[in-house]
C-alpha cells in the first residue's frame, strides 16, 4: 500500500508531499522522504559503471527501511518523484507504470499558466488524479 | 460562373493551416498571465481581454466571410447558427450549438463542448473573478459590429468557475442600417 508521494523540486525544495495513511506520522514521512533526497543525489552523481542506461529517469529502489520501500524516478528538468510503499512484493513494471502516470499528472498541473515554478503545486486537479492513480496502483498489484 | 457553395466547418478546418493546440494554449495563458502582473486588477484584465477579442473580431469578420461562402443571413437566428456551427469549427475546431432563444429571436446561447483556451487551466483563490475566456466574447461582438449588428456578449457559464460547461449569451441590441458617408445630393 502506498504511503506517502512526494514531488522534489531541482533545488531539493518539496512541490508536493501527499500521505495516504492517517497512522503514520506526517512528520516521519517527510523525514523519510528528505532522507531518500540523498541517495537520489548519490546515485546522479555516481553513476554505475554499466554504461549510459537509456531510461536514467527510473532510479528504482532506493533503499528499504524498516518496513518502508522508497522508489525515486528522476525527470530531465531534475524534479524528483518520491514513493513511499509498505508493500514487501511490488513489481518493478508496476512501479514504472505509477511513475509514468504520476509523471503525465505532473505535467499537466505544470502547464498550468497559474502555476508558478518553482513553488509548491496547489491544483486539485492534480490532488484528484494522485489519489486516484495511488488507488489504482494498490488494485493492480493486489490482483 | 455560379456562385460557390457554403463550405461546411468541418471541410474549411481541414483545409486551413493549423497550430500545435498546446502551444496556442500556452500561448494564451501567458497573455493573460501577463496581463494580469501588469494590470492587477481582474475587473481590468476582463475588460482588456474584451478589447483584444474586438480588435481580433473585427479583421476575423473579413477572412471567416472570405473563406466560408455563407450567404447573406436572414435573421439572427441564422447568424447565430452560422456563428456556432462553422465559425467555432473553423477557428477553434470545436461544435457549439445554440440554445435558449427567447421569445424576440434577439438573445440566444452558444453552448461550447469544450475549449481548447483552457486545456491544463485552473483558477488560483485570488482571480476568482476572472473570466478567463473573454476574448471570445470580444470576437463575437467585434465581428458582428461589422456586419452592423451591435451586440452584447457576456458568459453565463464558465467551467473554471465550477460550471459544468462553456455558455456565452449574445445579445442583439440593434441593427445599424449601413450608412454612407457621402450625401446623394452633394
Amino acid at each position: 500500500m502506498i504511503v506517502c508521494v512526494a514531488v522534489v523540486g531541482h533545488q531539493n525544495n518539496p512541490l508536493y508531499i501527499q500521505s495516504f495513511t492517517d497512522a503514520d506520522d506526517a512528520l516521519k514521512l517527510h523525514h523519510i522522504v528528505h532522507c531518500s533526497l540523498d541517495v537520489v543525489d548519490e546515485r546522479v552523481n555516481n553513476p554505475k559503471k554499466s554504461g549510459p542506461t537509456l531510461n536514467e529517469t527510473f532510479l528504482g529502489l532506493l533503499y528499504p527501511t524498516e518496513n518502508y520501500k522508497v522508489y525515486g524516478y528522476l525527470t530531465n528538468t531534475k524534479v524528483k518523484f518520491i514513493l513511499v510503499t509498505t508493500d514487501l512484493d511490488v513489481r518493478d513494471a508496476d512501479v514504472r507504470n505509477f511513475f509514468r502516470r504520476f509523471h503525465a499528472a505532473y505535467v499537466d498541473a505544470v502547464s498550468n499558466p497559474f502555476h508558478v515554478p518553482g513553488k509548491k503545486i496547489t491544483s486539485r486537479t492534480f490532488a484528484e488524479r494522485v489519489s486516484t492513480i495511488v488507488k489504482s496502483f494498490g488494485l493492480s498489484s493486489a490482483g | 460562373m455560379p456562385p460557390a457553395a457554403p463550405r461546411s466547418g468541418d471541410a474549411i478546418f481541414a483545409s486551413v493551416e493549423r497550430v500545435n493546440a498546446e502551444l496556442f494554449t500556452l500561448t494564451y495563458g501567458a497573455i493573460v498571465r501577463q496581463l494580469l502582473t501588469d494590470l492587477e486588477e481582474v475587473e481590468e484584465v476582463n475588460k482588456q481581454l474584451d478589447q483584444m477579442g474586438y480588435n481580433i473580431g473585427i479583421r476575423l469578420i473579413d477572412e471567416f466571410l472570405a473563406k466560408s461562402n455563407v450567404s447573406r443571413c436572414v435573421d439572427f437566428k441564422e447568424t447565430a447558427e452560422v456563428i456556432a456551427k462553422v465559425g467555432f469549427k473553423m477557428f477553434l475546431g470545436v461544435t457549439a450549438s445554440v440554445t435558449n432563444w427567447d421569445a424576440d429571436g434577439t438573445c440566444c446561447s452558444i453552448v461550447l463542448d469544450d475549449n481548447p483556451l483552457v486545456d491544463f487551466v485552473e483558477l488560483p483563490d485570488t482571480c476568482q473573478g476572472l473570466y478567463y475566456c473573454n476574448i471570445l466574447s470580444g470576437v463575437i461582438r467585434g465581428a458582428l459590429e461589422m456586419v452592423s449588428m451591435k451586440t452584447e456578449v457576456t458568459w453565463i457559464r464558465d467551467m473554471l468557475r465550477g460550471d459544468d460547461a462553456y455558455e456565452l449569451q449574445v445579445k442583439l441590441l440593434n441593427q445599424v442600417p449601413e450608412e454612407y458617408p457621402y450625401k446623394d445630393d452633394e
